[in-house]
């Protein structure tokens, strides 16, 4: 029961909060003082508050100064925020080990600290509900942030002051505390008017048998939070803000910020919703064991957008400002219908050249600004709804054992695994796994074989992780964990022409599309592969490829890049194969995979023999570190590809496509 | 074989098939029907190309041959494109040696001739020249792609 009215907390009994906390089972963590900055920190009692003391930030200043009085909380917000509680910079995640051909991945165990968190403000209340979403957005969340942040509880303070840094009052997510917090101070003079606004927080109020706050008190408290919100006026009208920025992607002022922006990541650091992590993995000198844990990351590291080869999908500053900025004010709204800022400012104080978020946005997306072409269809207002994943939910790791092991070229083999894991048995063509060796980096593979009893997985050697893979030996393990993403649409095609094209390993995962299609014939129109390749000895599938070739009702042709003077097939690209085609592509649904810059060209030959761009489904590449949309390194706009894709429409995607630095 | 015959072939390929019934037979009118057979050269690299083709069946290689190197395939014409296109480009030097790798039929025109024919049929000109242009942007293109070697393997994260 929730304790309806407001009471009040003389200042010298504060500590009877921190005691009543304490007797709840919880360490508190609150604002102190450290090395000249308000950080947060476990507290044992209120006189480590920074009492007496106010910040005062700018772009790229950030200064204590003392006040006259012995109030706590005056000094807005601290430099770094609660995340570092509910989303720690460094967990572990799994431990495995090999024994024998065995391996044994388990995931580390949840056992979150019951933490109360004591001066939490507004905005850094919307700012762990905003966190919150992104890390349960997906039909997977992440299991360590949910576990910690229902663990915690929360006690908020309402701003009695202001600083210039801050713009809640624009993001719509202060002074006022409407919502998030288990028990509300606002604090005066002499104390703290308190508010419980949930069960647990009325447990805690009830046990401090506090008098009824004073109508007096209760109108002091709703003045002070009222000019602060007058004294910040709205510095960034975001009315209409996620539209403007969308359509200034290929603003000036990209290149122009760029050249100040020192790309240090304090920013994201600092920022109190950003989310973005790595999994580092960690090997025993034998190999035997190995960890991983999920470590803070920023989308300003030049190593963010990194994807196979030198692939790099953001590999200018400019690319990952844009980025950032694009997230925060625009993109987050179509994932998870809201803003991804809560106007705490901290980005402006803590970035080392002074770039003002509020000043770019201003520059970049003002109010009145034209509007041009919307870049991809909009979501809908409470965010796009996640890929539904494979009808079973994917138990966290699976060993699966090789059966056999078969080189398609001479760097590229299909492992054949078997298990009886009802999840990965029910896994759909498009479809991928991460799969794990311990000690290894864990790859996305992509699935290129649905079987009753296992799966198959075509993998190239590019790298330790891969290597490792393409040298077991049958009767080795293998954990997997998936099926992940969405795959390919195929009931879309149904009654239509279907056209598959091919290029590289970018057939495994068209494999199992090519055989459901097949499985089920009569249902389709006329069925044609177009497969490409770099040299006559990387095609993959060779035998299945051309007793497909052998049947009446499949064209198939293939093509390669480069040949010597022994190959009497067609030498070039793939859309040679059917740039001059005379089927009707309105009657086609079309279905790619390979390179991104090859994908583009099909795509633009596609549309110019008539196939609908929302009858054109790709797999996208993108670096797909944690498989379940809550890592944010394949986010492409409005997408995370893991979890969104990687199969999309051409329309679905819209000029976010191919746009370079997205 | 008349100029029916050949206007009904070209009827059938990518590179006239648009053209008008017309044009298709004054065009056909300067063409004559090749059977290549496998392994032969219709043109050499560096020398005097007298020719312009339409493969209707069969396959004709593109190929170099890199300083020391043995001859590597850049590209391959099949039924529909054309060969041979420097006919129409005075001074009429061949770019690459093309070798029928299957054996093949083609509908040939002379060079001398079909430029004569084309500097006094404008609309004939316009149309084969519009063919012609699509047919070498389409190989650059190719080329273009293929140098960016898409599906080679690099190094990667895992």
């Amino acid at each position: 029961m929730v304790t309806p009215a407001s009471t009040f907390l003389p200042r010298a009994e504060l500590d009877r909060l921190f005691g009543a906390l304490a007797a709840d089972g919880r360490h508190v963590i609150g604002p102190t003082v450290a090395e000249g900055a308000v950080v947060y920190d476990e507290l044992t009692s209120f006189g480590e508050l920074p009492i007496g003391r106010a910040a005062e930030t700018a772009a790229g200043s950030y200064r204590l100064r003392p006040t006259r009085k012995d109030r706590a909380f005056d000094f807005n917000v601290g430099v770094t925020s609660w995340k570092r509680f509910t989303h720690p910079p460094i967990i572990p995640l799994t431990r495995g080990r090999r024994e024998g051909t065995q391996v044994v991945v388990e995931p580390a165990e949840l056992n979150p600290p019951r933490l109360a968190f004591v001066g939490v403000r507004a905005c850094e209340l919307a700012a762990l509900q905003i966190q919150d979403r992104a890390m349960r957005a997906g039909p997977l969340g992440d299991v360590d942030h949910v576990a910690r942040g229902d663990a915690a509880l929360v006690v908020a303070v309402e701003c009695a002051t202001v600083t210039s840094t801050c713009f809640c009052t624009s993001m719509s997510t202060g002074p006022e505390v409407t919502g998030g917090a288990d028990i509300v101070l606002s604090e005066l003079d002499e104390g703290f008017v308190v508010r419980a606004a949930t069960d647990a927080g009325a447990a805690i109020v009830d046990r401090l048998d506090l008098r009824p706050a004073d109508p007096l008190e209760t109108d002091r408290a709703a003045a002070s939070v009222a000019a602060v919100r007058a004294a910040i006026g709205d510095p960034v009208p975001a009315e209409g803000l996620p539209e403007r920025l969308r359509a200034a992607l290929d603003h000036p002022r990209w290149a122009e910020v760029a050249d100040r922006c020192l790309a240090c990541a304090n920013c994201t650091l600092v920022c109190p919703t950003c989310f973005c992590t790595s999994v580092a993995v960690a090997s025993d000198l034998d190999g035997v064991e190995g960890t991983t844990e999920r470590t803070w990351d920023s989308c300003f590291s030049l190593g963010f957008g990194r994807v196979a080869g030198e692939g790099n999908f953001r590999p200018k500053v400019r690319d990952r400002y844009r980025q950032w900025l694009t997230h925060k004010f625009s993109t987050w709204w179509d994932q998870f219908g809201s803003t991804g800022c809560v106007g705490c400012g901290r980005c402006i104080a803590w970035c080392p050249v002074g770039i003002d978020v509020r000043e770019e946005l201003m520059a970049i997306a003002p109010p009145g600004a034209p509007q041009g072409p919307i870049p991809w269809p909009l979501s809908p207002a409470e965010g796009r709804a996640p890929a539904p994943l494979a009808t079973v939910a994917p138990a966290a790791h699976v060993a699966a054992t090789l059966r056999s092991i078969r080189f398609e070229t001479a760097d590229t083999a299909t492992l054949q695994l078997h298990t009886s894991d009802a999840a990965l048995l029910g896994a759909r063509p498009g479809q991928f796994v991460m799969a794990e060796l311990p000690g290894f980096a864990i790859p996305p593979i992509s699935i290129s074989r649905i079987r009753p009893d296992g799966l198959d997985l075509t993998i190239r050697s590019v790298g330790p992780a891969t290597a490792a893979l393409t040298s077991l030996t049958n009767g080795a393990e293998v954990s997997l964990r998936g099926p992940l993403g969405r795959g390919w649409p195929i009931e879309a095609a149904v009654g239509r022409d279907v056209v598959i094209i091919a290029g590289g390993i970018g057939l495994a995962p068209l494999r199992p599309l090519i055989e459901a299609v097949l499985a089920d014939r009569p249902r389709f129109g006329a069925v044609r592969l177009y497969l490409g390749a770099r040299t006559p000895g990387d095609r993959l599938f060779v035998a299945e490829m051309n007793a497909l070739a052998g049947r009446a009702d499949v064209e198939v042709a293939e093509i390669v890049d480069r040949a010597g003077p022994e190959w009497l097939g067609r030498v070039g690209i793939v859309t040679q194969l059917f740039d001059q085609a005379r089927w009707i592509g309105s009657r086609a649904t079309a279905f790619m995979c390979g390179p991104e810059r090859m994908m583009q060209a099909t795509a633009a030959t596609l549309e110019r023999n008539g196939v609908a761009p929302d009858a054109t489904w790709l797999t996208l590449e993108r670096n797909m570190a944690c498989g379940v949309g809550t890592c944010g390194h394949c986010q492409l706009g409005p997408f995370f590809v893991c979890r969104d894709g990687p199969v999309f429409s051409l329309a679905e995607l819209g000029s976010a496509f191919g746009r370079e630095g997205l | 074989m008349d100029t029916r015959d050949v206007t009904a072939i070209l009827d059938g390929t990518w590179f006239t098939a648009e053209l008008s019934s017309e044009a298709r037979g004054r065009l056909a009118a300067l063409g004559r029907l090749a059977i290549i057979p496998e392994g032969t050269s219709v043109v050499r690299e560096g020398e005097p190309c007298t020719a312009l083709g339409v493969v209707v069946t069969g396959r004709i290689a593109l190929r170099l041959r890199p300083p020391g190197g043995r001859d590597r395939t850049i590209l391959t014409v099949d039924p529909g494109d054309v060969f041979g296109w420097s006919a129409l480009l005075p001074p009429s030097i061949a770019t690459s040696t093309g070798v029928a790798v299957l054996p093949t039929t083609a509908v040939m025109f002379d060079g001398d001739p079909l430029r004569r024919a084309l500097e006094i049929d404008c609309d004939l000109a316009a149309a084969i020249y519009r063919r012609l242009l699509v047919s070498v942007a389409r190989r650059l293109v190719a080329t273009r792609t293929q140098l960016l070697d898409l599906y080679r393997a690099g190094d990667e994260p895992w």
